[in-house]
């Protein structure tokens, strides 16, 4: 049991949308919440079982009123449990705290979270477990807990009880007044705040939060005005830098009450755990910068201890301490001090490497006491770092990479402000990044490469102005790559973003120029089936520069391809000629073509009858033809596949690039799911109106010219004769149309090639075949559908419906569309007589299948509904519904008759008379199990003319 | 000041990567909410976080050479946050992971911004990366213990205890501290103790007898090139360790470190929190100043509290004239044949008194050893099982000469190519000394027995000792192209 239980949890815990799926939040909740009450279940189980209500309580009470009620359930859990299984309890208290304020209970207040505000406050005071086991004590630190989560979420929930918890805190000689003091001053934190934004309030105000005495300090109902707080920035920081504004309390220099609990608080602070010593000196940092009125020196006697501290992050308040209070705490020598310190600290060697990453960031966020610039969250040097200071964060080869990176970056930064007078630093630097290399090409494994290359692109986007290192680059990677080809992928990166960031920059299109010749130098002999591809990748990239030139790419390509010598064209295969085909397309829309065209049509043409593949021959021939037929501008337009940007193409997925680089190949080749459905089928309105009109029209006609000269007997043969003939209908028709569904997301605008499949929920019908629409395009008239049901009994039914489309990215996309529903009614065909018939043969037949239906034993059935109707509803009711069906003669109102006929061999006769108590609908059926579907489409026509009661259903079967 | 989740993968080498612990902290995640407004990224289901952290600290796809979400050169890792980003619906940045990774296990935890989304605030300024480093690697001393190998047993055992240490120092995301090592926390029976207050960081009081260990640990580090253009370098770190079994609720102790009449200050001095007060003349000698002769030089004064399990009391660094082992190192290659001498000379200064004293010489990018003519001085040569590393050891004494020499030929015709090393080819190479030296410091810092004070009314047994020991002692070919290992010899 409890193993299948904790099976359960980790599965929803890894996955709860997955594990949802296959049920429901209410039922899991409920088994849950079973579990939990069951007395035979072990402690050990029931705390397995709180996790998911702690961890996701948003999910499993989707609204408030689960959520209360869920409350309750574990309050009652709660009150239950004995106090030895502490620890139980303890995770009850944090999977409350969590469902009433994931849930919107707290906020407004309900009765379960007042009912569990009492609790943890009494949980909170108490005191009679002190003689007790110590694991009983870990309830209340939880109770404390608890409230200050509460007060963090809704700030000023407990302002009220600020003395109370002063009390606990100063009586408690055990360990709980840590959980004392971080309530306490949490709770001071947020009532100052809160005075800050009342006007008027003061040293008055102050003085009686502090006293407890809230009545005072506000004069609108505390309870209901705090919860209504939307704005969060009494969530937020209030000590941001330099830059911001700190909301201030005037309260002029009496604060004496003030003062006396933060110097109890403080004096004790040394008796904290490093952890929750950071947060109260931060709380209390935030208090005195809201409160001039207290001097920011009284935080000085605790600032010798928190510098010499071992304990990240209780140096770090003292740095946020400098950040609130500048030079009104910190003396310039002070700031020299900590300064060096992160110096220090940075590269000390027994910090670890987040830590001291960390002290670096400190550095260029420095809090200086006369920042110069503006600070926010730009990088930049504190004045005091000299470059002397920060030669000891020079990077060398033996630092991991981050931490090279971070000095890398940072040396960068100071030599960069140092000037290029003094060389040396900025020497040293390129150097470093030359021994990277050398690393790199004695064949440093894949993080030292990617290292390698962040780090050039680092020191190129400080010094690319440069040219004696900007240029020695281009010469070493040139020799790089002409020793490690496989390097191209990242070369390619480099020139990507360097051309990306580095806008005024040329440097990467010197060093793709260079990567060209280098290239195009390479003796044949030295050319493999292995460096090849990474040649003609690389070209491919230099080919979408404009400024390139490319005859030397063409010769080699020329080269390469042409020879006897040359294997290429004999053992090359699909992708090694993709790969030169893709330079060649490339150059198809070089802007430089006019002069390329002779050359590069050579190649095409050596390709189109040479190479081995006969794929590649036909792309060949494609290109070699647009080439030659089409002017440069229409051959631009043909292939250009969106705009280009700064010189460069800009790649777009498309199948028909067909060289796909191998990343991109794999999304377009993958169909993705679409979270939410995109489109759905809506059944077009036919109008009915003009349908009847036409209808009605028709048989006017036919009256005028209506002599029936049929034998009686023979009508019904010939209608059965009519029935087995191929022409009548087997199908129906139902037309949808194709639209947006609600959600919008830009990227499913224009849709391609949708094809839509159909499921079937039962076996009345026979399978559909899937539909294709070319395109759904978001603006235009969206696309009608016909669905052809070929029913093998005429049930109302329901069609699961999926499609697989091609959005304007070029992705291919599942999705699964609302479920089709097919009413009864929408099977309903007119008769299948023969065309020549009139009106009065169709009467005729009409009464020769009333007798056979009424006589007949085998499904066939007659039954009487009656309703209530006045006669001018039973008129339009038929002219709306009935008339397509209708088979006696329009005028004659005292009777109608309607055949409706349902493919593949389904009849449903009536007679409609008005009686003088109700209408009557007789019925006639040759497939009884239709009748409770008439039934229920009857009485919907019926009960949807307002004053028509249906009285009577009378129904024999045969 | 608190954190969104936290999660613990474990991995090799990027391969076989899962989730082994996580806690989604909804209170705290409610708060993000409401702090971030509309930019508010939701944290995503476990799998996907997985993916994203493996991907962006370049654990991914280990089988391709280049993938561009995993090793785009713009993707800069310098900062201790990560920067995951979200696909999908409700994509953006998930912003600031912290992580730290040791051997098979990555820490990983989302902090809370409480501060506006935009523009980005900068890390120094949320409380909450800091808090986060603390805890993680509090969490990593937990589950993997301090510096030794990681044993799967403990550390499965350690994740099963988890679920109740976390609702200990971090029930609701906010943390009150790291998990304590050893025994799981059951806080004792609270004695009356007066006025004074139970730190927080104290379990529980110490009964018996009184006993006070202060062991002083150096570490020396050493680059030396044997080359007139390259500066040798060496340094000296420090540490106190201390264990103190003494009664009472909050009880004093301090210890005291003194100097040698002229050694060169203690620099850098970090000190564990339950140290009281400070004098600030201790703090002020920094390595990176000019050290010059009037600066304060001690006696250093360390008045404290202890807590129940030890600890390290303080920290320091100090610029000693020489290095304890001075090396000279030649290669010269003839044919596929490498001509090897090497000389060791131990300063005068040092003890000759090892408990141990090895030199390693590796040989990289190199075929396997085949004949190994080599004389030694003293001590005894081996070669390793792999046949790329010769290990000489030298035993616990140099000979009264104070020096040692090596020479002789080594030729490699090996079947199989040894290991390699992207730094070290040809004749780049180095030897690596690994020694330690029982009762000595090289800084001359000791602590003295009468110089420790415990405030108490039993006459505690105080027992002190110091060591030196190296690290990364590195002797390299003088004939060989050797890496700047500091910047500072350069400029």
């Amino acid at each position: 049991m409890a193993a299948a239980w904790a099976e359960r949890v980790s599965t929803f815990k890894s996955k709860p949308s997955r594990f949802l799926s296959a049920t429901t939040a209410e039922t899991f909740l409920a088994e849950l919440l079973r579990e939990l009450r069951d007395d035979r279940a072990s402690y050990n189980v029931k705390v397995l079982l709180l996790s998911p209500i702690c961890e996701h309580p948003a999910l499993l009470c989707p609204s408030d009123c689960v959520g209360e009620e869920t409350a309750l359930e574990l309050m009652s859990v709660f009150a239950q449990c004995p106090p030895k299984y502490a620890h139980f309890r303890c995770h009850l208290l944090v999977a409350l705290t969590s469902v009433l304020i994931c849930t919107s209970c707290m906020s407004s207040l309900s009765r379960a979270s007042q009912d569990f505000l009492d609790l943890l406050l009494q949980l909170s005071q108490d005191i009679s477990d002190l003689h007790s086991d110590g694991i009983l004590h870990s309830v209340r630190v939880t109770a404390c807990e608890c409230l200050q989560e509460l007060e963090a979420c809704f700030p000023g929930l407990l302002t009220q009880h600020v003395e109370l918890f002063s009390g606990l805190r100063q009586q408690d000689t055990f360990r709980f007044h840590q959980a004392y003091a971080g309530l306490h001053s949490l709770v001071l934190r947020n009532a100052v705040y809160q005075l800050t934004q009342e006007t008027g309030a003061g040293a008055e105000q102050l003085k009686a939060v502090l006293g407890g005495n809230t009545s005072v300090a506000w004069e609108a109902d505390q309870d209901s005005g705090l919860m209504n707080i939307k704005d969060s920035s009494i969530l937020s920081s209030v000590i941001l830098g330099s830059m911001s504004t700190v909301p201030t309390l005037h309260t002029g220099p009496d604060c004496k009450e003030l003062r006396s609990v933060l110097s109890s608080l403080l004096e004790e602070s040394y008796i904290l755990t490093p952890l929750s010593q950071a947060a109260l000196l931060y709380r209390l940092t935030e208090v005195v910068a809201m409160v001039p009125g207290v001097a920011p020196a009284i935080f000085r006697a605790q600032l010798l201890r928190l510098l010499g501290t071992s304990k990240v992050c209780l140096l770090h308040t003292t740095l946020l301490l400098k950040c609130a209070f500048t030079d009104s705490l910190f003396s310039a020598e002070d700031e020299a001090f900590i300064l060096k310190r992160l110096v220090v600290l940075s590269q000390h060697p027994l910090l670890t490497t987040p830590t001291k990453l960390f002290y670096m960031d400190c550095i260029l966020h420095f809090p200086e006491n006369r920042p110069i610039n503006c600070g926010g969250s730009e990088e930049s040097l504190p004045v005091l770092l000299t470059p002397q200071l920060a030669s000891t964060l020079v990077p060398t080869v033996f630092n991991d990479s981050a931490t090279m990176l971070a000095r890398l970056n940072l040396l960068c930064l100071v030599y960069l402000e140092e000037g290029e007078e003094e060389g040396r630093g900025l020497d040293y630097l390129y150097e470093h990044i030359i021994s990277l290399l050398h690393t790199v090409e004695n064949g440093g494994g894949r993080e030292i490469v990617v290292t390698f290359f962040r780090a050039v692109f680092l020191f190129l986007s400080y010094f690319y102005h440069m040219e004696c290192f900007s240029n020695g680059l281009i010469e070493k990677l040139c020799k790089l790559y002409r020793h490690h080809t496989r390097l191209a992928p990242q070369l390619i990166n480099l020139a990507d973003q360097t051309q990306d960031r580095l806008a005024e920059s040329n440097w990467a299109v010197d060093l793709l120029k260079e990567l060209q010749r280098v290239i195009t130098n390479v003796p044949l002999a030295q050319l493999t089936l292995k460096n090849l591809p990474w040649h003609l990748k690389m070209l491919a990239r230099v080919a979408e520069e404009g400024k390139a030139p490319q005859h030397s790419t063409l010769s080699f390509l020329y080269s390469v391809i042409t020879p006897v010598s040359s294997s290429l064209c004999v053992s090359g295969d699909w992708p090694l000629g993709n790969c030169v085909l893709r330079v060649c397309r490339r150059l198809l829309v070089h802007p430089s073509l006019d002069s390329l065209v002779i050359p590069l049509a050579d190649i095409l043409q050596h390709l189109a009858c040479h190479y081995s593949d006969t794929d590649i021959q036909d792309h060949a021939r494609l290109y070699y033809t647009l080439l030659t037929t089409l002017s440069q501008e229409k051959l631009a337009g043909l292939l250009a596949q969106g705009a280009t940007e700064g010189g460069r193409w800009v790649k777009k997925r498309s199948l028909s690039c067909l060289m796909g680089d191998s990343e991109g190949l794999t999304s377009l080749l993958t169909i993705h799911q679409t979270e939410k459905a995109i489109f759905s089928l809506v059944e077009v309105d036919s109008d009915p109106q003009q349908e009847t009109q036409e209808y009605r029209e028709s048989l006017l006609n036919q009256n005028e010219t209506n002599i029936c000269t049929d034998e009686v007997n023979t009508t019904l043969e010939a209608y059965r004769c009519q029935l087995s003939s191929p022409d009548v209908p087997s199908e129906i028709t139902l037309n949808y149309q194709l639209v947006h569904t609600e959600t919008y997301d830009s990227c499913f605008d224009q849709l391609f090639s949708i094809r839509l499949h159909f499921t079937l929920t039962d076996e009345h019908y026979e399978e559909l075949r899937d539909i294709s629409v070319p395109c759904l395009f978001r603006e235009r008239p969206s696309p009608v559908v016909k669905l052809r049901l070929k029913p093998r009994q005429p049930f109302p039914t329901t069609l699961h419906a999926s499609a697989i489309f091609t959005n304007q990215d070029g992705l291919s996309w599942h999705t699964i569309l609302p479920d089709i529903h097919v009413a009864f009614q929408q099977a309903f065909t007119p008769l299948p007589a023969p065309l020549a018939w009139r009106q009065e043969c169709k009467l005729n037949l009409f009464e020769r299948l009333w007798d056979e239906f009424s006589s007949e034993s085998q499904d066939c059935a007659t039954t009487l509904f009656c309703c209530k109707l006045k006669e001018s509803d039973l008129i339009s009711l038929v002219e709306k519904h009935f008339l397509p069906f209708l088979i006696s003669d329009w005028s004659h109102k005292e009777e109608f008759k309607v055949i409706f006929f349902l493919p593949p061999q389904s009849h449903v006769l009536l007679k409609i008379r008005p009686e003088v108590d109700a209408v009557h609908f007789d019925i006639a059926t040759d497939n009884w199990q239709l009748l409770p579907y008439l039934s229920s489409y009857l009485q919907t026509l019926i009960s949807s003319k307002e004053d028509a009661h249906s009285c009577h259903n009378n129904c024999e079967a045969y | 000041m608190s954190f969104r989740a936290l999660w613990i993968i474990s991995h090799d080498k990027g391969e076989h990567a899962s989730i082994r612990f996580s806690r989604r902290f909804s209170t705290v995640e409610h708060r993000a909410k409401r702090l971030a407004g509309s930019s508010y990224v939701a944290v995503p289901e476990e799998g996907t976080v997985l993916q994203l952290l493996l991907t962006e600290l370049g654990l991914s796809d280990s089988d391709k050479s280049y993938v561009a979400q995993r090793d785009d050169c713009l993707r800069c890792h310098r900062s201790p946050a990560l920067e995951l980003q979200v696909d999908g619906p409700g994509k953006g940045a998930l912003w600031p992971v912290l992580t730290i990774s040791q051997g098979p296990l990555i820490l990983a935890c989302l902090c809370l911004v409480d501060a506006p989304p935009e523009p980005r605030p900068p890390l120094a300024n949320l409380l909450s990366i800091s808090q986060g480093i603390t805890f993680l690697e509090g969490l990593q001393t937990f589950l993997l213990g301090s510096g030794s190998k990681p044993d799967n047993e403990g550390l499965v055992s350690r994740l099963a205890m988890l679920p109740s240490v976390i609702l200990q120092v971090c029930p609701l995301g906010t943390p009150l501290d790291v998990p304590a090592l050893g025994a799981p926390i059951t806080p004792t029976v609270p004695t009356p103790a007066g006025n004074q207050k139970q730190p927080a960081w104290k379990t529980g009081v110490h009964r018996g007898r009184a006993v006070v260990n202060v062991a002083l640990i150096e570490t020396v580090r050493s680059m030396q090139y044997g080359n007139q253009s390259r500066q040798d370098l060496w340094d000296v770190y420090g540490t106190v360790t201390c264990k103190c079994e003494v009664e009472g609720v909050l009880p004093n102790v301090t210890v005291t470190l003194t100097l040698p009449p002229n050694g060169s200050p203690l620099q850098d001095i970090l000190v564990h929190p339950c140290v009281t007060s400070l004098d600030s003349s201790i703090l002020t000698a920094s390595s990176i100043d000019n050290c010059d002769g009037s600066a304060f030089s001690g006696p250093y004064k360390f008045p404290f509290s202890p807590p129940l399990e030890p600890f390290r009391l303080c920290s320091y660094t100090s610029q000693v004239p020489v290095p304890p082992i001075l090396g000279s190192y030649h290669l010269t290659e003839e044919d596929n044949q490498l001509r090897v001498s090497l000389t060791l000379k131990l300063h005068e200064t040092v003890k000759n008194s090892f408990e141990y004293c090895e030199a390693h010489l590796p040989y990289f990018n190199r075929d396997q050893m085949g004949i190994v003519d080599v004389k030694v001085s003293s001590g005894q040569m081996d070669v390793s099982k792999e046949k790329n590393l010769l290990v000489w050891t030298l035993g616990q004494k140099f000979p009264k000469s104070r020096e040692v020499t090596m020479e002789g030929r080594i030729t490699f015709c090996g079947p199989s190519p040894g290991p390699s090393d992207p730094l070290c080819t040809d004749l780049t190479a180095y030897i690596k000394l690994y020694f330690k030296v029982p009762d000595m410091t090289l800084s001359g810092c000791c602590v003295d027995q009468h110089s420790v004070q415990v405030y108490s009314s039993t006459k505690p047994r105080i027992v002190t000792s110091r060591e030196l020991h190296s690290e990364e002692y590195f002797i390299w070919n003088s004939t060989g192209k050797a890496p700047v290992s500091s910047g500072q010899m350069m400029l």
